[in-house]
């Protein structure tokens, strides 16, 4: 239990796929203008990230290594198109206001680096809590982007005007450029607690290989 | 031994799809009818919000297609308590990020009585603020970028930042929307008999009291102007001035105008019929063929000199002047040489 509550926790700060791994960028800064569309997007992703290592941890066994890569992106395509057509069922506007996003999960770098890095070695519950977590350290961060960008950009957050009326939408912060200088400021602070939250340890041996760096490099590397 | 082991691969490839493919059929078989639903619901919201009497809505096929670049998914006969209150349209077009859809209600009497954006892809934030029901460009009356458009008349001129207030930091999305609806206005008009905005050849030539078809064609020395149909005012009898209507290419589609020229070469009067490139419509405003009027053929007739561009249109512009000045040329050359 405390070991998969360690692989769970590890996607949040320490292994976070945005900030510290630095995949899965482009549907992160383009979705990010709005709260709403920020949690929205955690969510989906969350959700075809968990059932694929999921469903690729259950099989592991019965895919031969050299036709893994189209098993794997055939079950995240068929996660991600239930998940779009559950979507526009169910909350049009939303989809609506995601777009194209939602299908560009199929090859969000996350999906596929987590199932080829991690589940496709990694026990069932393992690979479950692996998804969570890094769904959910994907979700913050859109929802911290998002926040930032919505208040300043648009004054208002999950479309409730906050900001006085006096307050003149700084459009800067909704545009690319704003989203990636937010963007570099959270992931300072991030990297920062990071860096803290090791400092007293010494760094687990994760099981995957690819995506682990050494302590302290990211935020020099950034 | 390698073919076997391939084939071997190719069923587990296989055995997989169909079962990904099972589990996506089962979704969408209890998905489609909520989606159907759900945009045919979000279709007789959009109808009824540009259409708020009507008491019903029948499809019909009466407005045809204008312009390559503006498909016409649509259209609907609002229905009233007494009698047809109008067009409504549904129309797609090209925007900042993609294709965007409206919903363009047009009355018999020729003013738009809604335009309701159904789908748009550009950037949220900025130009996705064209269907966002809580931005508002006049904040004081709390009206919407499409919301704008409510009771406006065809005959107006459809300028961005002139009469038709933009999205802020979207002046690409705000003419396309503009655009859409202009061209979707202007069709519907067509299919109610009311023909627009357009005046006839006695608008070209308001000095004559007869206006009737010339005895022999004028034809342009300028390359690629195709002069149409010529006609001639008379006043009591006597030639006052000659009109053409004309066509040429211009930035990506054609571009048609009606020209009427006095027997002294001066431009008497001009009007922009059509034009099919894209984001060209907005040429059509009457200020931009108005300044044509009183010119003399013989000079100059050039953007930046005398005339001016509709900003967002300069290419279509550039081909609406040339157009205009050979087919004035090749009007006064006909009418010196006498014989119409």
């Amino acid at each position: 239990m405390k070991r998969l509550f360690g692989v769970f926790v590890n996607g949040l700060i320490v292994e976070n796929a945005l900030f510290v791994i630095m995949i899965g960028l482009c549907s992160a800064m383009a979705v990010t203008t709005t709260v709403a569309n920020g949690i929205a997007m955690g969510v989906a992703l969350t959700f075809v990230l968990v059932m694929s290592e999921l469903i690729i941890s259950l099989f592991r066994n019965l895919i031969p290594e050299s036709i893994r890569m189209p098993i794997f992106l055939i079950v995240i395509a068929a996660f991600t198109t239930i998940m779009d057509l559950e979507m526009r069922a169910y909350f049009p506007a939303l989809s609506k206001s995601m777009g194209v996003f939602i299908p560009l999960v199929v090859v969000n770098c996350i999906v596929m680096g987590r199932v080829e890095a991690f589940s496709s070695k990694q026990p069932v519950g393992d690979a479950v809590a692996d998804g969570l977590g890094m769904g959910i350290g994907y979700t913050w961060v859109l929802v911290a982007l998002a926040v930032v960008r919505e208040l300043l950009g648009n004054g208002t957050l999950l479309g409730f005007q906050i900001m006085p009326s006096s307050f003149e939408p700084m459009i800067f912060f909704i545009l690319p450029p704003g989203g990636f200088l937010v963007f570099a400021l959270w992931m300072a602070a991030s990297n920062d607690l990071r860096r803290r939250l090791l400092a007293g340890r010494k760094p687990a041996p994760t099981q995957d290989s690819c995506c682990t760096l050494p302590d302290n490099s990211s935020a020099e590397k950034a | 031994m390698k073919r076997w082991q391939m084939m071997k691969l190719g069923l587990i490839l296989a055995v997989y799809t169909i079962v990904g493919c099972v589990g996506l059929a089962v979704v969408y078989n209890s998905t489609s009818k909520t989606i159907a639903q759900r945009q045919e619901a979000d279709l007789q919201a959009g109808l009824h919000e540009v259409f708020p009497k009507a008491t019903g809505f029948t499809p019909t096929d009466k407005v045809k297609p204008t312009n390559p670049k503006v498909i016409f998914d649509a259209a609907y006969m609002a229905n009233g308590p007494s009698g047809s209150l109008g067009i409504a349209l549904k129309v797609q077009g090209a925007s900042y990020g993609g294709l965007t859809t409206l919903i363009v209600g047009v009355s018999t009497d020729g003013t738009i009585t809604g335009v309701k954006v159904l789908e748009n892809k550009d950037t949220p934030g900025l130009g996705a603020n064209a269907a966002n029901p809580t931005y508002y460009v006049d904040k004081a009356t709390k009206t919407t970028f499409p919301g704008q458009f409510t009771g406006k008349k065809l005959t107006d001129g459809f300028v961005v930042k002139k009469d038709v207030i933009a999205i802020t930091s979207a002046t690409i999305t705000s003419r396309a929307i503009t655009n859409l609806v202009q061209v979707a206005g202007k069709a519907v008009s067509d299919a109610l008999g009311m023909g627009g905005s357009s005046q006839g050849s006695n608008a070209i030539l308001p000095s004559a009291d007869t206006v009737r078809t010339s005895s022999k064609p004028v034809t342009s020395s300028v390359p690629g102007v195709s002069i149409l149909e010529t006609s001639v005012g008379t006043r009591a009898g006597v030639i006052v001035g000659a009109s053409a209507k004309a066509k040429a290419k211009s930035y990506d589609g054609d571009v048609t105008v009606l020209v009427g020229v006095s027997t002294d070469g001066t431009i008497l009067g001009v009007q922009i019929v059509e034009c099919t490139d894209s984001l060209g419509s907005s040429i059509l405003a009457p200020a931009f063929a108005q300044q044509f009027v009183g010119k003399k053929v013989d000079t100059a007739l050039e953007i930046g000199r005398g005339i001016s561009a509709v900003s967002g249109a300069t290419r279509s512009s550039t081909g609406a002047t040339q157009l205009v000045k050979a087919t004035a040329e090749a009007l006064v050359k006909a009418l010196a040489g006498g014989g119409l």
